[in-house]
């Protein structure tokens, strides 16, 4: 059994099949935690920042975090680390359900997968066992015929899974890996990759729980967190009785629910596809919750025709509903259940029809093109079940949209179409109504994304305080704590959701009981400070340079044409040198010397 | 007429998207509380405040502008206003 300050790494060269054991402990663990921070320290010292994601030259790193697989409340998250497709930046997706503690207590740490295997395998771990095998039987299957498919060969129904579908084989590059068939390490394209090296699955049973931290001391903190967690107003009772969608009626009702992609930003349908339509219409089954998580926001969902599954989240319930301009919640929901089985990250999946259907209907896709389809006409609840599946399977257009919005519009000749950062989807916040979100969208490490610093928190929820989302002054701070955090948080291996009733200190407190150490939150912060730095490296070094931290120019030249912030436009231009400079960063945004030292990278 | 809309908890626990209200001139906040709690028992009163104050998460809007940007309790709600109203809520 290993310490819990020390990981155990499993090697797997797949070009060569060969399985190796190593150890990492002591300074790398002390200073980037695991999951997020200790992944992307792998990455950067093993693979050439230049390389083409989709080659054998790239590595997949299965990552747990610090506490997956304790008591810690939520801590049962895991983390893929690698080169994305889509953005060539540094691409981590961060998931949840029961895999990742299930791996931590298979005493395999972190996965790191090489090269690439000549035909389709899994890797089976089974107690002490780890072994590739053949996968040609469930390549081209979906992730619930192959979860099912892999657990009932292992011959123990408790092996968890985790998975791409056909959208992973065939290289879409918002391709996402899916474990207990519904929950995804859904962003970034980590999934494109995890196909590009003939890998299909993941397959874990542990023996025992091979994870060994300072139990006692851990404990009373996790019941204090329990308590706050459970007596939040958020995370007691918001997030458990509607989810995340709840954030439908909050958003449109304060004008920045982006509808048409990005087009306007109140949607007149909203009532119809809201998290209160979804419990009104009878879709919503069950609130359900990862491992060992007192919030329990996961939705279980039945359609009228019988079909059931997870889902949708509020970001996807946007992608598909209002972004394309659409109020039937069964096609919605119908879209949603194909990511998850074909494994597509919903934000970029629904985003990049939304952009297809601007494109078609100001002339820049041809009627000829769609060959049968629907038209990609705003509001086509058919478009928008019928391209999701074109896109994951590469038919007809949908070959061209697998390629993200970004480089589908440029093949097009108008990339101003696509509403993303670093060629990733935006998700469900229009940034013209939300300064401080706007800056946390230009300059995500991982491309237009909003868990990685959710300004949404303070600018529109109130949560730790209401701040006016129309204010620039301080703003650059918020974004760098909150993007510093979050980093901490990803690297812990707990949900992102307990910060909404847990602040830095409390994740100093249980980090610090569960391993025995004593960092102050001034260090811890700066553990996160460092892996926000080291990824923002590993961009530069891939050719991913500051003159990318940009929004789409409609967010400034389009000032918002509805709703209660009419008129406003993004101003992050005004902020980011500020924010450069609060960075320590050099005017050009690339690091200085003194800072890269400061935090022990250079 | 002032319109006053329930979301989230508020519209499944009340089962009511809302109420329509005449008032005699402008209100403020407050008064508007004291009026829904008049109809719903204390119910909103205990809901959205902490110590008279407005409880941390909770959102008042008056026209989609929330009211701590306004002038907080003592914002002022005038006829053809729209009011909006959500418990602590979060998501994303």
């Amino acid at each position: 059994m290993g310490k819990i300050n020390e990981y155990n790494v499993l090697r797997v060269d797949l070009t060569n099949e060969e399985i190796t054991k190593e150890k990492i402990a002591g300074e790398n663990v002390k200073k980037f935690l695991g999951g997020r921070g200790l992944g992307t320290k792998i990455l950067y010292d093993e693979i050439d920042p230049t390389i083409d994601p989709l080659s054998p030259e790239n590595k997949l790193i299965y990552a747990t975090g610090l506490l997956t697989g304790t008591a810690a409340s939520t801590g049962g998250r895991y983390m893929v680390i690698t080169k994305g497709p889509l953005t060539n930046t540094v691409a981590s997706s961060n998931s949840g359900g029961f895999f990742g503690a299930e791996l931590r207590f298979s005493g395999n740490d972190i996965l790191i997968f090489e090269g690439k295997a000549d035909h389709p395998v899994y890797l089976s771990l089974k107690g002490d066992k780890a072994e590739l095998k053949d996968a040609s039987h469930v390549w081209g299957k979906g992730a619930y015929d192959t979860t099912e498919m892999l657990i009932e060969e292992s011959g123990d129904e408790k092996s968890r899974v985790s998975c791409i579908g056909p959208a992973g084989e065939n290289l879409v590059k918002f391709a996402s890996i899916m474990n207990e068939k519904d929950r995804a390490a859904g962003r970034t394209g980590v999934g494109a990759v995890m196909g590009s090296k003939n890998l299909k699955a993941v397959v874990v049973r542990a023996d025992e729980k091979q994870v060994d931290y300072y139990k006692d001391e851990m404990m009373k903190v996790v019941r204090k967190q329990t308590k706050m967690l459970k007596e939040d107003g958020v995370t007691g009772e918001g997030l458990p009785s509607l989810g995340t969608k709840v954030l439908d009626n909050i958003c449109n009702s304060t004008g920045v629910y982006p509808t048409r992609n990005f087009q306007e930003a109140t949607f007149e349908d909203v009532a119809e596809v809201s998290g209160e339509a979804l419990m009104e219409k009878g879709y919503l089954q069950n609130n359900k919750g990862c491992y060992g998580c007192p919030i329990r926001c996961g939705r279980d969902t039945k359609l009228p025709n019988g079909r059931s599954g997870e889902g949708p989240e509020y970001e996807t319930g946007w992608a598909f509903g209002a972004d394309c301009g659409v109020n039937d919640l069964n096609a919605i929901v119908e879209a949603n259940y194909i990511c998850n089985d074909l494994g597509m990250d919903t934000i970029s999946a629904g985003a990049t029809i939304a952009c297809a259907m601007e494109m078609y209907e100001k002339g820049h896709i041809d009627k000829e093109e769609l060959e049968n389809g629907p038209e990609l006409k705003f509001g086509s609840s058919e478009s928008v079940v019928y391209y999701t599946q074109k896109m994951a399977l590469r038919e007809g257009i949908g070959d061209a949209m697998a390629e993200g919005s970004y480089r589908f519009a440029e093949s097009k000749g108008v990339p101003e179409f696509s509403m993303s950062v670093k060629k990733q989807e935006l998700p469900a916040y229009d940034p013209r109504g939300l300064q401080g979100h706007g800056l946390s969208y230009a300059t995500s490490n991982r491309g237009g994304c909003h868990v990685r610093g959710y300004m949404v928190s303070p600018e529109v929820l109130g949560v730790p305080e209401k701040l006016d989302p129309q204010e620039l002054k301080g703003k650059p701070e918020w974004v760098i704590v909150f993007q510093d955090l979050t980093a901490v948080i990803d690297a812990s291996g707990m949900c992102l959701f307990t910060s909404f009733a847990l602040g830095l200190d409390d994740y100093t407190e249980i980090i610090n009981a569960g391993i025995g150490a004593d960092y102050s939150s001034e260090e811890m912060l700066q553990v996160g400070e460092r892996i926000w730095n080291l990824e923002r490296q590993f961009n530069y070094e891939a050719g991913v340079t500051p003159d990318t931290d940009k929004l789409p120019d409609r967010f400034l030249n389009d000032p918002l044409p509805d709703g209660p912030l009419k008129g406003n436009a993004s101003k992050y231009k005004e902020i980011l040198p500020e924010y450069y400079e609060l960075r320590g960063w050099k005017e050009d945004g690339f690091i200085s010397d003194e800072k890269l030292g400061e935090l022990g990278l250079e | 007429m002032i319109k006053v809309k329930f979301y989230s908890l508020f519209k499944i626990n009340l089962k009511s998207s809302g109420e329509e209200y005449e008032f005699d001139g402008a209100i403020t906040a407050t008064e508007l509380i004291s009026k829904l709690d008049a109809d719903y028992d204390g119910y909103f009163s205990h809901k959205l405040l902490e110590a008279g104050e407005i409880s941390p998460g909770s959102i008042i809007l008056i026209n989609g502008h929330n009211v701590i940007h306004l002038n907080g309790l003592n914002s002022i709600i005038k006829d053809g206003d729209i009011v909006t109203l959500f418990p602590p809520s979060a998501g994303g």
